[in-house]
């Protein structure tokens, strides 16, 4: 056991390495030839550049009954409502002509940045509820008395696990993707999830396994069917062991998320590659991306430690 | 399900085998009868086979040649449904086999609810009535991680009785135990037994089997060698390796 005072100062070194780290990488920052400017990102985030409203069709600036001022076409229809408007640069009885600048706004806009890190968290979020719907198939598949659904299974985590995600993108994309007409997104989910599912399953199959088999034979003994005693007793114990595992994979596909940009889906990394060709601000960029990244991530494995907690009430 | 005849025998087990498939063979031509509302138990040294017979009552362990009936149903009959036929053969384990995501008192509601498919109140109040029975009124809403082996084997008997059986089938329940414990325990299995179940007991509690067994069984190395009341088999053994196996255990 360890006293208090030595808790406090390893804590201490902790922090001291961390800092020092950092110190490192700022210098080392300093020393290359490279002009640091993190205001250049910020407008690939949010920005709040003026968006002007040009009048569609010619027309006049009337005001109506509680004092707003619009835009009327000479056929007297009611074209733009300027009530929304902060700086409206017409007045009331205006002619305006079709192009003519009614009013400009400066509305908070996402970035591309955040359009992409937006296509990342929705391409994982399908790909996890595919990937753990099929892992839980191929799982039960793999642990089945039935030798085909076995060989079945074990054919697909092999063939899955074998070869690189990158290629299997392609493949997907490329070749199924021609065959059944889909879409890049469509493509994305389906390579993501069949990757993710094969190391799901072999997690769940895990995670069932280490159940002791008196489980089982207390479930059966009551009288329930195979299915039963799945659903009822085995699979609750086997979810709650395989979690941290499962948060693993979970990660790892928010990570593998990133090679989807290969098919031109306009993902975090390649908003990422965009935005560096447009800002000519790349460490920045990158940085931002690797934070977001790890926003996502770390924002999981909370959720998913709170859930370890929930159910560690039955331990 | 065709019952074959109607009557007293609730088990019938005739010339059952049981060879695994290393070789071993572990029931040899084990015929045996348990009449309704008899207790019957198996002693014998391990790896006689007696937990393994204990299991071809209920189907946990399948026979390779021989029949079983349960009251008065062929358990190998193509048109026998082995879970409906287990719903009347509650089993109570040596490691108790609680359900440790479950509280004591979902553990007892849980077959009722999810097989019987019963109401949820009846069943919560017949699952309250039974920890009552077993003691554990004050240990219901205990999750099984937070009781006692000898409290766990009583909720494990609660759960086998939920599903209201007509047999009851003990697989050593009191080996696992601290020796404080195992007293509670077979208080609890005395008390069934004075209720009329019918109940096959392997165990190592030869006080037990004295007092409240109607008939004694002796196995050894896969065989039936013995069948006896409990004052024969205790006071006159009359076969050679009872004798030489009580003279070790008593």
């Amino acid at each position: 056991m360890q006293t208090q005072a030595s808790k406090i100062l390893w804590n201490g070194v902790f922090v001291a390495i961390l800092l020092s780290l950092c110190g490192l990488i700022y210098l080392s920052g300093e020393k290359i030839d490279y002009n640091w400017n993190w205001q250049r990102v910020v407008p690939y985030i949010v920005n709040n550049e003026a968006a002007s409203v040009a009048a569609p069709q010619d027309g006049s600036i009337t005001s109506n009954a509680a004092g707003h001022l619009q835009l009327v076409s000479d056929a007297g229809d009611l074209l733009v409502d300027l009530t929304d408007y902060e700086n409206i640069t017409v007045y009331e009885g205006d002619l305006v002509f079709e192009g003519d600048q009614l009013a400009s706004s400066e509305q908070w806009r996402i970035g591309p940045l955040t359009q992409g890190l937006i296509v990342t968290i929705k391409i994982s979020l399908f790909s996890l509820v595919f990937a753990i719907l099929l892992g839980l198939v191929i799982g039960l598949m793999r642990i089945a008395d039935n030798p085909a659904l076995r060989k079945l299974a074990i054919t697909y985590i092999e063939i899955i696990r074998g070869t690189p995600l990158l290629v299997q993108i392609f493949i997907v994309y490329f070749f199924i993707g021609t065959v059944f007409d889909l879409e890049r997104f469509t493509a994305g989910v389906i390579a993501l999830s069949v990757f993710t599912a094969a190391y799901v399953a072999e997690i769940i199959r895990a995670g069932i396994q280490s159940i002791p088999k008196g489980q089982m034979e207390a479930a059966r003994s009551l009288g329930m069917n195979y299915p039963q005693a799945m659903v009822n007793v085995i699979l609750p114990q086997a979810f709650k062991r395989t979690l941290p595992p499962m948060a693993g994979q979970f990660i790892n596909l928010i990570k593998d998320s990133s090679l989807v940009s290969v098919i031109s889906i306009t993902d975090l990394t390649k908003a990422g590659r965009e935005v560096v060709s447009g800002s000519f601000a790349p460490f920045e960029v990158w940085f931002t991306v690797a934070l977001l990244y790890l926003v996502l991530t770390s924002s999981l494995s909370w959720a998913i430690q709170r859930l370890e907690k929930r159910l560690a009430a039955s331990d | 399900m065709t019952k074959d005849y109607q009557g007293d025998d609730m088990i019938v087990a005739k010339k059952v085998n049981k060879i695994y498939p290393n070789g071993c063979h572990a029931l040899k031509d084990v015929s045996a009868t348990v009449n309704r509302g008899e207790v019957v138990v198996i002693v014998g040294p391990s790896g006689s086979g007696k937990s393994t017979f204990l299991r071809t009552l209920n189907q946990l362990e399948t026979v390779s040649s021989g029949s079983v009936h349960i009251d008065g149903t062929d358990m190998y009959a193509k048109d026998t449904n082995i879970n409906s036929l287990r719903e009347e053969v509650g089993m109570v384990f040596q490691n108790f086999n609680l359900f440790p995501h479950k509280t004591a008192l979902g553990n007892v509601m849980l077959a009722p609810l999810k097989v019987a498919k019963r109401p949820k109140q009846q069943v919560e109040d017949e699952a309250k009535a039974l920890m009552l029975k077993v003691g554990l009124a004050d240990r219901m809403a205990n999750y099984p991680s937070h009781l006692s082996g000898g409290q766990q084997q009583r909720v494990a008997i609660a759960r086998a009785l939920a599903m209201q059986p007509n047999i009851m089938l003990f697989d050593e329940p009191t080996s696992a135990l601290d020796p404080e414990m195992v007293g509670e325990v077979l208080d609890v299995m005395k008390g069934l037994a004075a209720d009329g179940m019918t109940m096959v007991v392997v165990t190592h509690e030869m006080g037990f089997a004295r007092e409240v067994a109607d008939r004694v069984l002796f196995m050894e190395d896969g065989e039936l060698l013995v069948e006896e009341s409990p004052e024969n088999f205790f006071d006159n053994p009359s076969h050679p390796r009872l004798k030489q196996f009580l003279s070790m255990v008593l």
